[in-house]
């Protein structure tokens, strides 16, 4: 017994590092202080699986489930977003990841489908859809063909591909799907210690849905690191903004009362400061927090799959090193040279937790300034027309912007865009009217097919050094079908937000790390009738038509006859059947030639 | 029978209805007449009728017996009483014609009417221990159809459906479960006891009442009664039953028989049709007349309880007065500690700018610059907006500042507005007001519960901020006019602080009407009444009526206030400016002097918005179009429009009956136009000439009455010239410097004196009775379009302008056949006096003297509303009203030459 037990570890650790080049786990988590007591918590968790293996249905480290799903429908490259919130890039600087790992508002999902032709790939898109719906508990089923489209520069092939692939992009966006923990659960069960052991046991759906902002990335890639040496790479995130103040109220307690008086922080130095009289003053100290405060628990040691000699510190702190940091004992601190960061080991099984008293700031955690700000509104009013209005602000006062603008619109929001026009506005604040060709460099633009296509409109932009350009087009609204609107509350139309990608120029990021931005969501009013009064009247005239037609419908079928011809049908003899048969027979004839009459 | 070519033959004989209503016997009559004495008696509100005379069985007593005859006569409204009088006359007449007049007397003032009472009183008292009280003459009704019903039930006692048979005995008894089911509010037992007595009637059981025929005879033979009442059905004349005997002797003189009467109205009718000078001149006139009376008297009964409606919250999600306000403690602290920091930098800034432009307060950059500062320390999103409007030569000019929290889990598509104005609707400064808005600013940021952006803005003043706002927020900014920086979703509700004085408030006075008369979603309203009387204890007012009693006359004086700013269509608060983009807003401003603190507006704008951030859809469910009465009852639209349809209606029919009227009347040689009028008044006047004088009119009618081409080159070249010429005035009361105003208005009175007179020289000559006709037709007609298009718009800017106009459906022409020599004259340019005085700017002069208002200000305000809210009242005035006056005042002019 003993022998065997033993004989199979000895082949299981042989199996282990045979495949060990190919197939590992990695996670970490990034917390960094954000201005106005915001705290970014990046979790990255990333696991390899060898291409043979995965061919083989042979799983380790990927998980199973999503496995099956891409080879069912042929996927070669998936990107599932889940987000809710909007990045407040004013205060909080460039987003993690550069966007890259950042969704549109509510669900978005883009893929690379090897398939023969664009059909085929469709089909093979609706099969995963379907999946991944059950799959994340998502209405990601919605994504039909109207809310499909094909980017054509937006996206790129994150991974390494043979040449020979025939491979299709489409892409959806459900931009009114609310995130939340049904979408968390099943992401946790693809992790391979499912949210019990490692940086995942922090992720706690109480506290991650009260983020101001928060994401969740699924991408499944195949990687070649090596010629000839490919595997399939699952890299799953999680990133949050939590207000730090919100947060560390109590579960049970989360009202946020006003503060008793004498805890009120004053300017005193004011001249009418008194007892009852109080400027307040925001603290310039950075707050006190911990992992317990903030996410409600402590890791739970460390996730025993993600161990290895070639695995970093999976937990890093982004604060000045100035900065007292208190961590729970048997982690291991190390400071990383560029001044800010510090990173920890975990121990397995052990707690760690991390707690930053509060303490008068000297340095800050430089925030890199935005390359760019963008924004989308819809303006005008009224039921039948509207306009677009996109503003593109370029804060730097040397470089121009080139980038990708990529939006889809629902089919009853018609575009005109004979009417789309540019405004710049520079550093003077004048505003000059400009033909739009001047900034445009390249469009790409499928119009919508009522309730078949979206329309879809790239655009290649730059925009000038310290400028800000506004295109605006107008569109009108088309009138649904009744059995068109949604069934719940009509609170309006979500339009998906655009994606802007910028190639970036940055030599340290080299040419193939784009930045990707997203706008907010749109919300369209369309003309809604009052559904109450059809409701009224359709209840009522069926009542009313069901009571006419019944008993219309009762005189015509019935077969009137005399008492005494009725009582010689009742009579079962047979000249009773054969006159029954004939009054039959009679009527028949009667009620041909009423018809053809 | 010959009739003009104009009239078709009706499809339905008026005179047998005629002939049956006159052809009812006296009882029968009496007994309407006192069930529509009772309804009338019901119309005023001191004494309940109904109370009086109705069953109420917990009051059954020796002293309230009265109850048992006065119920079959009392109804509970209009629709109670009509269906019961139609269901009850033919049913009472037959059985006064059957038994008599005396025996129905005796009969229905006594048992038939205390049996089936005192049965209910019984049954439903001691049996069922209710107390419903009951009324009307349904007990009647039900109790003839049981006695009808046993009848039929002798000679035909059953009707088979299919297999069944089914005794007709029981057919009451189903037409009681009929009416039971379909109208609500019917006692079944009291119809079922009725129908009990019924049928005891029916069986004779009830023989021992009828009072013996002798003596019948004896008191009819000593009163004289068939000599002395008209419709009295004797003894003898009673037919016993439907097939029974015709009278015989035809013992009334007085009294003829209907056969006579059938006679006598069929020429009665056809000499109204054959008189066409009474359906085309007269009838119009009494029916326009009709229609302003009745549009008037409409709108004083809308205050009374069965027209309007208790208000209620039709949007469920709103949940008013659910959440706890937790807006208190120390953010008291904070109020003031941001009210003393903005006062001393005013305080400052007023020392430094000593030139003393007290009453012109415009907030400089020190004060917009610690409202940002501020607003960023509590970690908002700052804006500033510059803006500059011109208007009658006066600029205004400021700077909004807006800060916006964006909701924690929020994607930007939903926002709410709160407005706190630098100064308030009464140029009054808003410090308090300012500083509320920033205390709620810095508390709602602690909230995560925001599904909507709040925005919070500070306009400098009252009228243009938030316009030039809410203009850039949707794009649609004119040029002087910056566009927004920062933005938000689309915005749901809007909200205005005011709080201009340091004392505490007793109530909140809540300002809802916008530009152009449109009206914020009713739910708003509602939820702003109920959070601050349900939750916190604030009494509610509305239009400035600081003590309502809930009576007649402050119910009407408030419609009536709130109907004089629905048609002047300006704004009258920050909140005004959100109406045209369909968000709803009202403006909240603390009055009196009570015990309510800064904190409980507080909370109540907490609560609102709370209740606000609970929609999952824009506010829809309730009325767009109301009257407000009280804080808690109001008047939809289905029940006020017809007032100002009405109204404009009375136009339209005068317009209408005009144009046949030029069609119709034969224009023979010169003087005839008249003579035929004249003509038919004769025989208007003496409606009791013999039948010849009419037929042989009508016989050589046809040949004379052929059908007219009318001219209408020029009438249409007028009225359309004069509607025209009506931006000439709108043009130049929009665009000149408010200086000229009054002057601008005295030489328009002038001009509207001199310009009809010379029309009417210019155009008199030449001009036919029909032309003159057809320009008031074309005038009218564009009046009454123009006025029952607007009624769904503005109800209440329809209502008023019809009301002024209503006598240019009267005035005419006045021919110089018709009345001859001075007295002409005198007539003419007394009318044309009279309707000067109802003239647009007399009457802008007029109320203004009544309202006590300077009428440059007005204008001036009136030019600003056109030139920054988009007020389209001008438009109304200058290009409906006045062409239409015009026109009216030139036709009395024509009489002058």
């Amino acid at each position: 017994m003993t022998l065997l037990s033993s004989l199979a570890l000895l082949l299981l650790v042989a199996l282990s590092s045979l495949t060990s080049a190919t197939s590992d786990y990695h996670e970490s988590l990034i917390l960094q202080p954000l201005p106005q007591s915001s705290l970014l918590a990046s979790f990255n968790f990333r696991s390899n699986e060898s291409q043979e293996s995965f061919d083989e249905r042979h799983f380790r480290y990927f998980p199973r489930a999503l496995g099956q799903i891409l080879r069912h429908a042929n996927t070669k490259e998936l990107h599932l977003r889940f987000t809710t919130g909007r990045w407040d890039a004013e205060s909080w600087g460039p987003r993690p990841w550069n966007g890259t790992k950042e969704g549109s508002t509510g669900v978005e999902l883009w893929a690379w489908i090897d398939a023969v032709d664009d059909e085929a790939a469709f089909a093979k898109w609706i099969t995963l859809t379907q999946s991944l719906s059950g799959l994340f508990c998502a209405s990601l089923n919605f994504i039909d063909s109207t809310r499909t489209t094909r980017p054509v520069a937006s996206f790129e092939l994150m991974g390494d591909h043979p040449a020979s692939s025939n491979l299709h992009l489409l892409h959806g966006t459900l931009p009114g799907e609310v995130v939340c923990t049904e979408n968390l659960t099943p992401f946790l069960k693809l992790l391979p210690c499912k949210g019990k052991a490692g940086v995942a046991s922090l992720l706690d759906g109480h506290k991650l849905f009260d983020a101001s902002w928060q994401s969740m990335s699924v991408d499944v890639s195949p990687v070649c690191p090596h010629l000839g040496e490919c595997s399939v790479q699952i890299d799953q995130t999680v990133d949050i903004v939590l207000d730090i103040d919100r947060s560390k109220r109590p579960r049970d307690n989360p009202i946020p009362r006003p503060v008793p008086a004498e805890q009120l922080v004053c300017d005193t130095s004011k001249p009418y400061h008194s007892d009852d009289t109080c400027y307040p003053l925001e603290s310039t100290a950075e707050k006190y927090w911990s992992l317990t405060d903030i996410f409600g628990r402590t890791i739970s040691g460390s996730c025993p799959l993600a161990e290895g000699p070639f695995h970093e510190d999976p937990v890093c702190l982004r604060v000045p090193h100035d900065r007292q940091v208190d961590v729970a004992p048997g982690a291991v601190e190390t400071k990383k040279p560029d001044g800010f960061t510090r990173c920890f080991t975990l121990q397995p099984s052990t707690p760690f937790d991390l707690t930053i008293p509060e303490q008068e700031t000297t340095s800050q955690v430089p925030l890199d300034e935005p390359v760019l700000r963008a924004e989308r509104t819809i303006v005008g009013h009224g039921q039948e027309r509207g306009g677009m209005r996109i503003i593109f602000d370029n804060p730097s006062d040397t470089n121009p912007v080139d980038f990708i603008y990529f939006e889809t619109l629902p089919w009853f929001l018609r575009p005109y865009v004979h009417t789309l026009q540019a405004t710049i506005t520079g550093n003077d604040g004048l505003r000059r009217q400009v033909p739009a060709s001047e900034f445009i460099k390249e469009s790409f633009y499928k119009p919508a097919i009522d309730r078949e296509r979206g329309t879809q409109l790239e655009l290649a932009l730059s925009v000038p050094a310290a400028s800000a350009v506004t295109l605006t087009y107008d569109f009108e609204k088309a009138i649904l079908r009744y059995t068109e609107y949604p069934p719940d509350a009509n609170r309006g139309f979500n339009v998906a937000p655009a994606v802007i990608k910028l190639g970036s120029h940055d030599a340290a990021n080299g040419p193939n790390h784009p930045i990707y931005i997203r706008t907010t969501s749109l919300l369209l009013q369309l003309p809604t009738p009052d559904f109450s009064m059809p409701y009224n009247v359709i209840i009522l005239t069926s009542t009313v038509i069901a009571l006419a037609f019944g008993s219309i419908f009762n005189l015509l079928v019935r077969r009137f006859v005399t008492a005494d011809e009725a009582s010689a049908l009742r009579a079962q003899t047979v000249k009773g059947r054969l006159s029954g048969k004939l009054v039959a027979i009679r009527d028949k004839i009667k009620g041909k030639r009423a018809k053809t009459e | 029978m010959a009739t003009p070519a104009a009239l078709p033959p009706l499809p339905f004989n008026p005179s047998r209805v005629r002939s049956y209503v006159l052809r009812l016997p006296l009882f029968t009559r009496l007994v309407l007449l006192a069930i529509i004495v009772f309804w009338l008696l019901e119309l005023q509100t001191v004494w309940s009728v109904v109370q009086w005379g109705s069953i109420i069985p917990e009051e059954a007593g020796f002293g309230t017996m009265y109850r048992l005859n006065t119920y079959p006569f009392i109804h509970l409204g209009f629709f109670h009483a009509f269906l019961n009088v139609l269901a009850l006359t033919p049913l009472l007449e037959r059985f006064e014609a059957e038994h008599g007049t005396l025996t129905a007397v005796a009969l229905f003032i006594g048992p038939l009417s205390t049996l089936p009472g005192g049965a209910y009183i019984l049954i439903e008292k001691f049996v069922l221990h209710r107390n419903t009280a009951v009324t009307g003459a349904s007990v009647w009704v039900f109790l003839l159809l049981g006695s009808e019903a046993i009848r039929t039930f002798k000679s035909n006692p059953y009707f088979s459906l299919g297999p069944y048979k089914i005794p007709t005995w029981t057919s009451p008894l189903f037409a009681c479960a009929l009416v039971s089911i379909l109208v609500p509010n019917t006692s079944f037992l009291g119809h079922m006891c009725a129908i009990l007595v019924g049928y005891l009637l029916g069986l004779g059981a009830l023989k021992v009442f009828v009072p013996p025929e002798k003596v019948l005879r004896w008191i009819e033979g000593k009163l004289n009664l068939l000599g002395r009442l008209p419709h009295y059905v004797s003894v003898d004349q009673k037919t016993y039953g439907r097939y029974g005997v015709l009278p015989t002797t035809t013992t009334g003189g007085e009294r003829g028989t209907p056969m006579s009467f059938l006679g006598s109205s069929q020429p009665a009718v056809r000499k109204l049709r054959s008189n066409p000078h009474f359906l085309f001149v007269h009838l119009p006139h009494i029916l326009s007349f009709i229609c302003i009376v009745a549009g008037v008297v409409w709108l004083l009964l809308l205050p009374l309880n069965d027209y309007s409606r208790q208000t209620y919250i039709s949007e469920n999600a709103l949940l008013p007065g659910q959440v706890h306000a937790y807006f208190s403690g120390s953010e008291q602290h904070v109020f003031r500690g941001y009210k003393k920091e903005l006062e001393g930098i005013l305080a400052s800034q007023t020392e430094d700018g000593q030139e003393g432009r007290k009453d012109e307060f415009t907030p400089a950059y020190v004060v917009i610059s610690a409202l940002q500062s501020v607003l960023k320390a509590a970690g908002l999103k700052v804006a500033t907006q510059n803006y500059e409007y011109t208007s009658s030569g006066i600029t205004h000019q400021g700077q909004n500042v807006y800060a916006i929290i964006q909701a924690p889990r929020g994607d930007a598509t939903e926002a709410i507005v709160l407005v706190a104005a630098w100064k308030t609707v009464d140029d009054e400064l808003n410090l308090n007001g300012v500083s509320l808005a920033l205390t709620l600013a810095r508390y709602f940021k602690r909230w995560s519960l925001w599904s909507k952006d709040i925005i919070f803005l500070f306009p400098p003043d009252s009228e243009t901020g938030t316009q030039a706002w809410i203009d850039a927020y949707h794009d649609m900014q004119p040029a002087f006019v910056q566009p927004l920086p920062l933005k938000s979703g689309a915005l749901q509700g809007g909200l205005v602080i005011e709080y201009p004085f340091d004392h505490r408030f007793e109530s909140l006075h809540i300002l809802y009407d916008g530009v152009n008369g449109q009206l914020p979603n009713l739910d708003l309203f509602n939820t702003a009444v109920s959070i601050a009387g349900g939750q916190m204890g604030i009494g509610a007012s509305l239009q400035e009526m600081w003590d309502h009693n809930d009576s007649y006359e402050m119910r009407l004086q408030t419609i009536m206030r709130g109907m004089v700013k629905q048609g002047f269509g300006y704004a009258t608060g920050p909140h005004s400016s959100f109406m045209p983009y369909h968000i709803d807003a009202i403006t909240l401003q603390p009055k009196g002097e009570g015990w309510q603190d800064e904190m409980a507006l507080g909370r109540t704008v907490e609560g609102l918005c709370r209740s606000l951030n609970n929609l999952l859809e824009h506010l829809h469910q309730s009325f767009f179009f109301y009257l407000l009465m009280q804080t808690n009852r109001f008047v939809s639209i289905g029940t006020y429009l017809p007032s100002a349809m009405l109204i404009a209606g009375n136009f339209t029919i005068m317009a209408i009956a005009l144009w046949l009227r030029t069609g119709y009347f034969q224009q023979n040689t010169g003087n005839s136009p008249v003579e035929k009028p004249k003509l038919t008044e004769e025989q208007q006047a003496t409606p009791a000439a013999d039948e010849r004088e009419p037929k042989t009119n009508n016989t050589q009618d046809p040949a004379t009455k052929n059908i007219k081409e009318r001219q209408l080159a020029l009438p249409l070249t007028l009225v359309v010239g004069l509607h025209l010429l009506g931006l000439l005035p709108l043009y130049i009361f929009n665009n000149i410097s408010h200086t000229y105003y009054t002057t601008a208005t005295y030489t328009s009175i002038l001009a509207n004196a001199v310009l009809p007179l010379l029309l009417a020289a210019f155009l008199t000559h030449g001009l036919t009775t029909q032309q003159s006709l057809l320009i008031k037709s074309f005038s009218l007609l564009i009046l009454g379009l123009f006025l029952s298009t607007l009624a769904t718009l503005n109800f209440s800017l329809s209502f008023m302008i019809g009301l002024l106009c209503a006598p240019l459906s009267f005035v005419n022409r006045i021919k110089p056949q018709t009345i001859t020599g001075p007295l002409r004259y005198v007539l003419a340019a007394l009318s044309l006096v009279l309707l000067n005085v109802l003239s647009p700017p007399v009457v802008l002069l007029g109320s203004c003297a009544y309202f006590g208002v300077d009428v440059e200000s007005v204008l001036t305000q009136a030019a600003f509303g056109w030139d920054v809210w988009g007020v389209w009242t001008q438009v109304v005035v200058w290009c409906v009203w006045w062409p239409a006056w015009v026109t009216g005042a030139a036709l009395v002019g024509f009489s002058l030459f």
